[in-house]
């Protein structure tokens, strides 16, 4: 028989025990709650896949026939992601440009239309004789950040980037551009 | 004081050491500069290509293959110098990667063999005539990975990655997987030639973005499309001892003679390693797609699907170096695998048997019409 010293020290720790147990429950239940909440009812964009609606995507999908790609799809959300980008920049690129909402050429769409991108990329990866050397069409865009956006340069690998030349690839897809294609001027 | 004359040391080696490093990268900024302006020694494969398809400085480009098979060219931005270069040492890397045919290999290549481990790899092994392999009358070939169709096709899902794969990306895959290599930089020039060859590769054979050409990629063959025999390893063996062995040599380590590569490895230090997707036993369907659609040369689409598929199997059943995933254990068993079978495969077969060399191989080279 243990002494009674003994029996009270045993069963603190069991109580020790049963709280840690309770806690480590409690801990587990309230990441798997935010997990859920943050997937499923949040509705906050940083936390799923799909990406924001903005008005006249739907109008672009159609036009540029985005659908020959799949309904939704990597490639899809990317190019979508690029028309937010697009026409939204102050909003979507926020981290790589000053301009505001209030501004009035706050998006890369002031100067470009989508089909100038397409064109842009297919003429890419060319001798540039103002910059005195072969210019990718990412680094146009990263260009564009720093200059006209009055902003940051995004890394190569920056869904800022990396999207912009994909939907300039759908539309250029769209429009059956070869390489070097030329804009006819009628 | 003493104190602060150690503070100042500091400072100054600091300083120091900071205009030494921005000199140093001056100093290679301006000589990889050179190199870019420096004329391009081509290939002879590349002289017979880029004359072919009419590569030259000029305002506008219309391609002369896509004249001679439709009557008919669109004319397209053109070339400057530095685009032509670009262009031309793109296609002298993928003919020669290891710049076996270039004077200075360092210089003329981008050193283009410090990512790759072995002797025997370049992308022409793979991406064949140059990335534009045709048959006699000049048709681009199903399943060919011909980089042109590749272009035209980038940035889509790829599903072993999980990545929206642009060109580069793919490229670099191949240096560290299918050479069993190293990964360069994004913005390398070793990356950026080979990307400008492609683009005019796609701008001379007048393809469109996004569209999905034969010869792009690998025309897959999957066990259903066989007669479910299963894939069978003694059967492979058969199969490659009769068709391969001849060029690849009876182990698959390839062969070289006088320091010439006759035929690239399919297994061994000096092939590509267990993380490739010419991998077997990681994708199934590649390797023996490759092999119907390319393999044996001037004897394509022989095989059966089932034989392409056996040879594959076999293939990736020789040892050969383990990928990034495999880990430290899995790479020492493959290494002790390749010192320890090769002599001993030997020993087993000295007793009978003709043994392929090299020699034997350019005799029959050379007695071909």
């Amino acid at each position: 028989m243990n002494p009674p010293a003994l029996q009270d020290s045993d069963a603190r720790i069991e109580r020790a025990h049963s709280s840690t147990r309770r806690k480590t429950l409690a801990m587990a239940g309230l990441i798997a709650g935010f997990v859920l909440w943050a997937h499923l009812g949040s509705g906050i964009p940083a936390f799923h896949s799909e990406v924001s609606s903005e008005p006249g995507w739907e109008k672009f999908r159609a036009d540029y026939r985005v659908d020959h790609f799949g309904e939704d799809g990597q490639f899809v959300r990317a190019v979508q992601n690029g028309y937010n980008l697009i026409f939204y920049t102050h909003k979507y690129a926020s981290r790589f440009t000053r301009k505001a909402a209030s501004n009035r050429a706050n998006s890369c769409a002031a100067c470009h239309t989508a089909e100038d991108l397409a064109y842009g990329f297919v003429n890419s990866d060319r001798f540039d004789p103002k910059l005195g050397k072969r210019v990718s069409f990412e680094e146009r865009v990263m260009r564009c950040y720093a200059g006209p956006m009055d902003g940051f340069i995004p890394t190569l690998y920056d869904p800022a980037v990396r999207d912009i030349r994909l939907l300039a690839r759908a539309v250029a897809h769209h429009l059956q551009l070869s390489e070097g294609a030329l804009r006819r001027r009628d | 004081m003493s104190m602060s004359t150690g503070k100042l040391t500091k400072i100054v080696l600091l300083v120091l050491g900071s205009v030494g490093l921005y000199l140093l990268a001056t100093h290679q900024h301006g000589q990889r500069e050179a190199i870019r302006q420096a004329a391009v020694a081509l290939t002879p494969a590349c002289v017979e290509k880029l004359g072919r398809y009419g590569l030259a400085r000029s305002e506008h480009y219309q391609s002369p293959y896509a004249l001679q098979r439709t009557g008919a060219s669109i004319a397209v931005q053109g070339y400057g110098e530095d685009d032509v270069r670009a262009i031309q040492r793109g296609c002298n890397i993928i003919d020669d990667t290891q710049g076996s045919l270039a004077k200075d290999p360092g210089r003329e290549r981008w050193n283009a063999p410090r990512f790759i481990r072995g002797t025997h790899v370049s992308c022409d092994h793979c991406h064949q005539g140059i990335g534009d392999k045709q048959d006699v009358a000049g048709n681009p070939l199903k399943g060919s990975l011909s980089l042109g169709a590749s272009w035209v096709m980038a940035d889509m899902y790829d599903r072993f990655t999980g990545l929206l794969s642009p060109f580069e990306f793919r490229q670099m895959q191949c240096y560290i997987n299918s050479s069993n290599g190293y990964k360069p930089n994004i913005a390398d020039d070793v990356i950026r030639d080979v990307t400008a060859y492609s683009r005019f590769l796609s701008a001379a054979l007048e393809l469109k973005i996004g569209n999905h050409y034969d010869e792009q990629g690998i025309d897959e063959i999957p066990a259903s499309a066989t007669p479910k025999q299963g894939d069978d390893y003694v059967r492979g063996e058969a199969i490659y001892k009769k068709k391969c062995a001849n060029c690849h040599g009876p182990q698959a380590f390839g062969l070289e003679t006088n320091g010439r590569l006759v035929a690239p490895a399919l297994a061994g230090p000096n092939a590509w390693n267990m993380q490739s997707r010419n991998y077997f036993y990681y994708v199934s369907t590649i390797l023996p797609g490759f092999i119907c659609r390319n393999m044996p040369l001037g004897e394509e689409n022989t095989l059966s699907n089932q034989e392409c598929r056996d040879i594959a199997f076999y293939i990736s059943n020789l040892p050969r170096p383990a990928g990034d995933r495999q880990g430290p254990l899995v790479a020492l068993q493959q290494q002790i695998l390749m010192t320890v079978l090769p002599p001993l495969m030997r020993l087993t077969k000295s007793a009978g048997g003709s043994e392929v060399t090299a020699e034997r191989v350019l005799e029959r080279d050379q007695s071909r019409p």
